[in-house]
């Protein structure tokens, strides 16, 4: 081979293949010829580097420069810079999907770096169709060794002592499965190399037989020797043609150069391959049924004992291994078998492949010593979730295996662990799912593949599974019941049970794996006719009113903005939500994650389109929804937040006659005294308030329940139902000392003060400690006093601040420095009489139960920060004790927290109901009035006992004609008007109303997906 | 195949042209080919270290380009760094000058001091 | 004798002598008996496009079988087809990665472009719709196959556009 001062290594997996490599050598080849480089540069086509996401790959050695996504364009600039003149391309480096740094070789990319490769170590790195090219890796040198220095047995041992189990999915001893084979007698056995790799999701067999054929073939022969089999099979999925082709062309050159038949080496031995064709059935990758399906037969499983050990392929011994089994073999004979167990687990040894796909921004395929934390994978060599979802749960272990969620990312992956957790490894599959994932559409998903793929041989299998099928579709179509899920937790346990082979054995793990850690989904699907991640579509009006945790009819108020008709629109969104101008300022919107436009440019602007309609009233009493005559019970509601205020509307509404009490002198709760003027004015507040005042609804102020009042007190008064809103603010302070200092203030009491129009001097310098919305507009309002530089103190990362993006985007824009992963750990007054905190430097550590990472402190990096205000925002929690000090409400508390049922309200105490931050925590207006709503049903309910529809459980289908027929045109949405940055000031609105014209054009970007077609 | 020593012929024949992939080099030869230095002459230079390189059956030594380092004057310029050392710049390093670096610098270890970059 | 059974089939024409008599050249070079069975009836299906009954005849006599039991193996495999095919075949990935990633929109989306349901041909021969369980492209979630190609990361806009490439 000619010595090249530089080579390029283009990746030829399939998935770049698919991506365009073929053209993009083909422009190599092109340009290096232009540039008369040809001798110089050698352009080289390696199987499957392991990131399919990012391809066509291509890596330039000596440097081992990384460029991702090559187009044929670019290949002209990498050949005249790179090449020609050593200047790198770097806008086709890689970016780290976190912090989008740049990173220029490929062993700085974390994907690679953390991998430790011995089944993929060829991948990527030899031309798979060049034989030579192996035997330069020492290719077959491991043949050799075993057959001219090694006897049988010895092959045996080393197999043994290596601790190797099946890499199919079973984990059985391969040594164990070759000696059983070696101590038949009989001049006639077998070795079945099993790639008729099923599992959806799973395609690191696929890989090596592409990127590295011969390391199959070699570890095959030793194979052989090591049981005194002469012929071997390789039985490959038809799905994989170019799997196919790179083996044949592999065994073609193998045999040329006599690796491959009579008198190997000259040491008397033969072995030849013979290649078999899969035809589509998954019960194939079933060693029973693979070994027929050889035979020309029905691929049907049978049962076992004999196993294939003492009578398979044709009625003899065979030994039948999965592709990445015997991918570790050559590694296992040059370096001895210890060399692999000193990699992995005590019972879990070597190295696993994994398949990564699904939400996660690093698709691919891994190698990772056994043993290694789930979390590791997904986030380290995964790169986390992408767009900003959250992770939900990887399934591991294909049809076969299981789920599991975010709290056990530190498990560590091994055969015994995942068992543990209801999941199997498999063959290596491990898809990752975000909050879109509904996870009984997923067990219905499995249930569909196995049904479908079950070989039909034994009743429970057969039977069963379409049994199980229909059950789970019933619960996904909304009509499912209680006794359904007993049914198919009962059928679960007897298929698993009395199955004939391992499909139907482990045909129930997908449903009891999601019922074990999201039976919550199953309850709602059932009792709620709700499905979270907005999949199930029967139960659905559309994804962004699924979204909404009150419900509200967005397709119809943004088609009715469209036609201009304003009432109209006004109109819908009160049935679901009283507060549709507060709302429209401080509103996440849950309902855009789900919007369909994702897909296209982006998702609707929905907040300015809601802003715009709900500033066009002050007066909403023609619009409201009718109200009931009056039913003469009285119900009362403690603390005028979001949650009460909505469901005393609701109960208005229904004809009840309900009182807020609030303590402070004026409603709205954290609406009033903790958002600042600056994103909600109080002129909003008071005008949506006064409305449901005019409606009927009365609200007392400065009335402390649990004071100088009490709910006894309220009950004699004739009140027959109570709903407790009081929030949750009761702030969290940090550990630390110093923290009763003048000029240092809890967040929220901050802002509260602040509120009341109290000038506060916060000095020059501001430190806020927290990540949350409260830190947030602690800093922005420190910037509004007239601070100079304010200081945001987090402890964990960018993307695990619980608070909108938006919001520290404008917060940064406004001045406002965030600092990561630093904590505090003390405050003291400086000898100046300022105050100096003393500040650490953290680092993620193991995930926490919720999917996070755990923030650690790094030892000896204390530094001092020195400021004239500190703002302790981390948090707060509810305080109910005061208002339930009585006896008869005392069960209604367990230690410090209120016991109440988060979708109902309901209390064990009767007639006493809770909804918003007091029972979810800390949490938005809009969740809040979700809560209030549903209160207000569970009240109603309390009251009347009896089946009804609610007025706002109906959605209105607007009459505004929809042209399902028109071709969707592309349109950027509005962007939301901003004052600038130097015009903010403390009681002026940073964001400003869209114009009439931009709603109504940014409402017609709806797709409507409230409309169905009829046949769905 | 008849013996392992048959297959070693292979691997070692082929195996130098990989050595190139596996990220470790003895010594590391950077030629300046920004458009002065390919127009002073640093394609043929460049072919003339290749060259001396593969005579000498040398393949752990990497030969790598480099974008214009500004003195133009001199080129081509070539930079040598043999691993652990400092690197050292020659100037108007034509063919001649290329392949006595090799054997003088690169292979037997010793500056060639008359060629050093001022 | 293969003159005789090309007449009854709806081949479209693809079975004329030369396909029959490569049929019958690739059969000699196999062992006789059932162990060829999947692999002949993988290379008639590549000539033909499908498995039409005569062709099943055909092969069991060749290879000593009873026409039962190859009725029995080319009904077992997803991957035998006894329908004629369209000129391309559209195998839209079922996978749990390509699930994940919204393959149900991408089915609809094909089904609407084309106007048939999976298991169906257009009437003009254009175009089979199937389904597959992985392709093993995760990666490049959602994965459509089109005869050997694999079109990958497809959304419902890029679709017609690849389908167009195909004539």
């Amino acid at each position: 081979m000619k010595a090249f001062r530089s080579q390029v290594l283009l990746c030829a997996g399939g998935a770049c293949i698919s991506s365009g490599t073929e053209s993009v050598r083909d422009a190599f080849q092109r340009e290096l010829s232009a540039h008369g480089l040809e001798g110089e540069v050698g352009l080289v086509t390696t199987g499957c580097m392991g990131m399919c996401e990012i391809g066509p790959i291509a890596v330039i050695y000596p440097e081992g420069i990384f460029y991702q996504k090559v187009k044929p364009s670019d290949v002209a600039e990498i050949v005249g810079e790179h090449l020609l003149k050593g200047r790198v391309v770097s806008r086709l480096f890689y970016k780290k999907p976190t912090t989008q740094e740049l990173v220029q070789a490929m062993s700085e990319i974390d994907f690679f770096r953390l991998q430790v490769k011995i089944v993929l170590r060829n991948c990527g790195n030899i031309n798979p169709e060049d034989i030579r090219e192996y035997i330069a890796v020492n290719g077959y040198e491991a043949l050799g060794k075993a057959l001219t220095t090694m006897a049988p047995e010895q092959v045996v041992e080393q197999v043994t002592l290596s601790g190797l189990r099946g890499r199919g999915g079973a984990g059985f001893p391969t040594g164990l499965k070759w000696r059983a084979t070696a101590a038949q007698p009989g001049p006639t056995k077998f070795v079945v190399c099993n790639a008729d790799e099923g599992d959806p999701g799973a395609f690191m067999d696929r890989s090596v037989l592409e990127g590295d054929p011969h390391s199959v073939i070699e570890a095959m022969a030793i194979c052989g020797y090591a049981v005194g089999a002469a012929q071997g099979y390789v039985y490959v999925r038809a799905e994989y043609p170019l799997a196919i082709q790179r083996l044949k062309t592999a065994i073609g050159q193998a045999r040329e150069l006599g690796l491959l038949g009579k008198n190997i080496f000259g040491s008397g031995f033969n072995f030849d391959i013979d290649i078999r064709m899969g035809a589509g059935a998954f019960v194939c990758g079933e060693e029973t049924a693979l070994m027929h399906s050889i035979e020309g037969k029905r691929g049907e499983p049978r049962p076992k004992p004999p196993f294939p050990a003492v009578k398979g392929l044709f009625d003899r011994p065979t030994v039948l291994n999965n592709v990445e089994t015997f991918a570790n073999i050559p590694y296992i004979i040059l370096e001895g078998g210890a060399a692999l167990a000193r990699l992995g687990t005590e019972k879990s040894k070597g190295t696993k492949v994994f398949a990564l796909a699904g939400d996660v921004n690093n698709t691919g395929l891994v190698e990772v010593p056994m043993g290694i934390p789930l979390g590791t994978i997904v986030y380290d060599l995964g790169g986390g979730i992408p767009n900003g979802k959250k992770f939900k749960a990887v399934q591991i272990g294909g049809p076969s295996g299981g789920c599991i969620p975010a709290a056990h990312l530190n498990t560590p992956v091994t055969y015994e662990s995942l068992p543990q957790l209801g999941a199997i490894m498999g063959s290596g599959g491990l898809i990752v799912m975000n909050e879109d994932t509904c996870m009984v559409d997923l067990a219905r998903y499995f249930l569909e593949f196995i049904a479908e793929e079950s070989c039909g041989k034994c009743t429970p299998c057969r039977v069963g599974t379409k049994m199980m099928l229909s059950l789970v579709n019933r619960i996904c179509a909304g009509k499912g019941t209680m006794s359904d899920l007993q049914r198919l937790e009962e059928l679960a346990g007897t298929i698993g049970k009395t199955s004939l082979c391992g499909l139907g054995q482990t045909a129930p793990n997908p449903v009891l794996s999601t019922l074990r850690y999201f039976r919550e989904e199953y309850l709602e699907h059932i009792n709620n006719r709700h499905c979270r991640a907005g999949v199930c579509q029967a139960m659905m009006h559309a994804p962004c009113t699924n979204a909404c945790p009150a419900s509200v009819n967005v397709p119809a108020y943004l088609a009715y903005v469209k036609e201009g008709r304003l009432d109209d629109a006004l109109r819908v969104h009160l049935r679901n939500n009283p507060f549709p101008s507060i709302c429209g300022r401080v509103c996440p919107q849950f309902c855009i994650d789900k919007c369909r436009r994702n897909d296209l440019e982006g998702p609707l602007a929905v907040r300015a389109v809601k802003r715009f309609m709900s500033d066009s009233r002050d007066d909403y009493l023609d619009l409201f929804p009718a109200k009931a005559p009056p039913n003469g019970k009285k119900v009362a509601v403690i603390g005028a937040g979001p949650a009460g205020l909505s469901c005393g509307y609701y109960l208005v509404l229904l004809g009840y006659d309900v009182t807020v009490f609030e303590r402070q002198e004026e409603p709205g709760g954290m609406m009033r005294y903790a958002i600042p003027d600056y994103r909600l004015p109080r002129r909003i507040l008071a005008k949506e308030i006064h409305n449901l005042e005019r409606l009927g609804l009365k609200i007392k102020t400065g009335v402390n329940i649990g004071g100088a009042s009490s709910l006894a007190d309220l009950r004699k008064q004739g009140f027959q139902a109570f709903f407790l809103s009081m929030g949750a603010d009761h702030e969290i302070m940090p550990r630390i000392s110093g923290t009763d200092l003048p000029g240092v203030y809890p967040g929220t009491r901050f802002l509260n003060r602040v509120s009341h129009n109290e000038k506060i001097d916060v000095g020059r310098d501001v430190i806020v400690i927290g990540g949350g919305d409260a830190a947030i507009d602690c800093s922005r309002v420190a910037q509004r006093l007239g601070a100079k530089n304010v200081k945001i103190i987090y402890r964990r990362t960018r993307n695990e601040m619980p608070t909108n993006p938006i919001e520290i985007r404008e917060a940064e824009a406004e001045g406002v420095k965030v600092e990561f992963l630093k904590n505090i750990e003390g405050i003291r007054r400086a000898p100046d009489g300022r105050l100096a905190a003393t500040i650490r430097q953290m680092r993620l550590g193991e995930f926490d139960k919720g999917g996070r990472r755990r923030p650690e402190p790094v030892p000896g990096s204390e530094v001092e920060y020195t400021a004239d205000t500190i703002l302790l925002a981390i948090g707060h929690e509810p305080a109910p004790g005061e208002v339930l000090a009585e006896d008869e409400y005392k069960p209604a508390m367990k230690e410090n927290a209120l016991l109440a049922n988060s979708k109902t309200g309901e209390t064990p105490v009767p007639g006493l109901f809770a909804g918003g931050d007091l029972v979810a925590g800390p949490a938005t207006v809009i969740e809040a009035i979700g809560a209030g709503q549903r209160a207000a049903r569970s009240i109603d309910q309390h009251l009347f006992p009896g089946k009804r529809e609610y007025f706002w459980e109906k959605m209105e289908l607007p009459d505004v004609a929809v042209n399902m027929e028109r071709e969707i045109e592309e349109s950027m949405p509005v962007e939301y008007p901003l004052l600038a940055t130097a015009e903010r000031l403390i009681s002026v609105e940073v964001e400003k109303t869209i114009t009439r014209e931009a709603a109504m054009c940014e409402a017609g970007r709806c797709l409507r997906c409230d409309c169905k077609l009829s046949d769905e | 195949m008849k013996n392992l020593d048959e297959l070693r012929k292979i691997r070692d024949e082929v195996r130098k042209g990989l050595e190139l992939r596996s990220g470790t080099h003895r010594a590391k030869i950077v030629v300046g080919m920004g458009t002065c230095g390919i127009a002073a002459g640093a394609r043929d230079t460049m072919k003339a270290l290749m060259d001396a390189l593969e005579k000498a059956g040398v393949s752990d030594v990497a030969v790598t380009a480099t974008g214009c380092a500004g003195f133009c004057e001199r080129e081509p310029l070539v930079d040598v760094e043999i691993t652990g050392q400092a690197p050292v710049r020659y100037g108007k390093v034509d063919v001649a000058a290329a392949s006595r670096i090799v054997k003088e610098h690169v292979l037997g270890g010793k500056k060639v001091e008359s060629l050093v970059f001022g | 004798m293969a003159n005789t059974s090309k007449s009854s089939c709806a081949c479209n024409g693809a079975c004329t002598d030369a396909v029959w008599g490569e049929l019958d050249e690739f059969i000699a070079c196999q062992e006789r008996g059932r162990n060829s069975l999947i692999t002949v009836l993988h290379k008639a299906q590549e000539l033909f496009g499908y498995l039409p009954v005569d062709v099943q005849k055909h092969i069991a006599k060749a290879l000593g079988l009873t026409v039962s039991e190859v009725l029995g193996v080319v009904t077992f495999y997803h991957y035998f087809s006894m329908q004629p095919r369209g000129r391309h075949t559209v195998n839209v990935c079922m996978g749990t990665a390509c699930y994940v990633r919204g393959a149900k929109k991408v089915m609809q989306a094909i089904q609407e472009q084309l106007g048939i349901k999976k298991g169906e041909t257009t009437p003009d021969r254009r175009f089979s719709l199937t389904t597959q369980r992985c392709f093993g492209a995760c990666g490049l979630a959602p994965v459509v196959m089109i005869d050997n190609d694999v079109h990958g990361r497809i959304t419902p806009q890029k679709l017609a556009k690849i389908l167009a490439k195909y004539e």
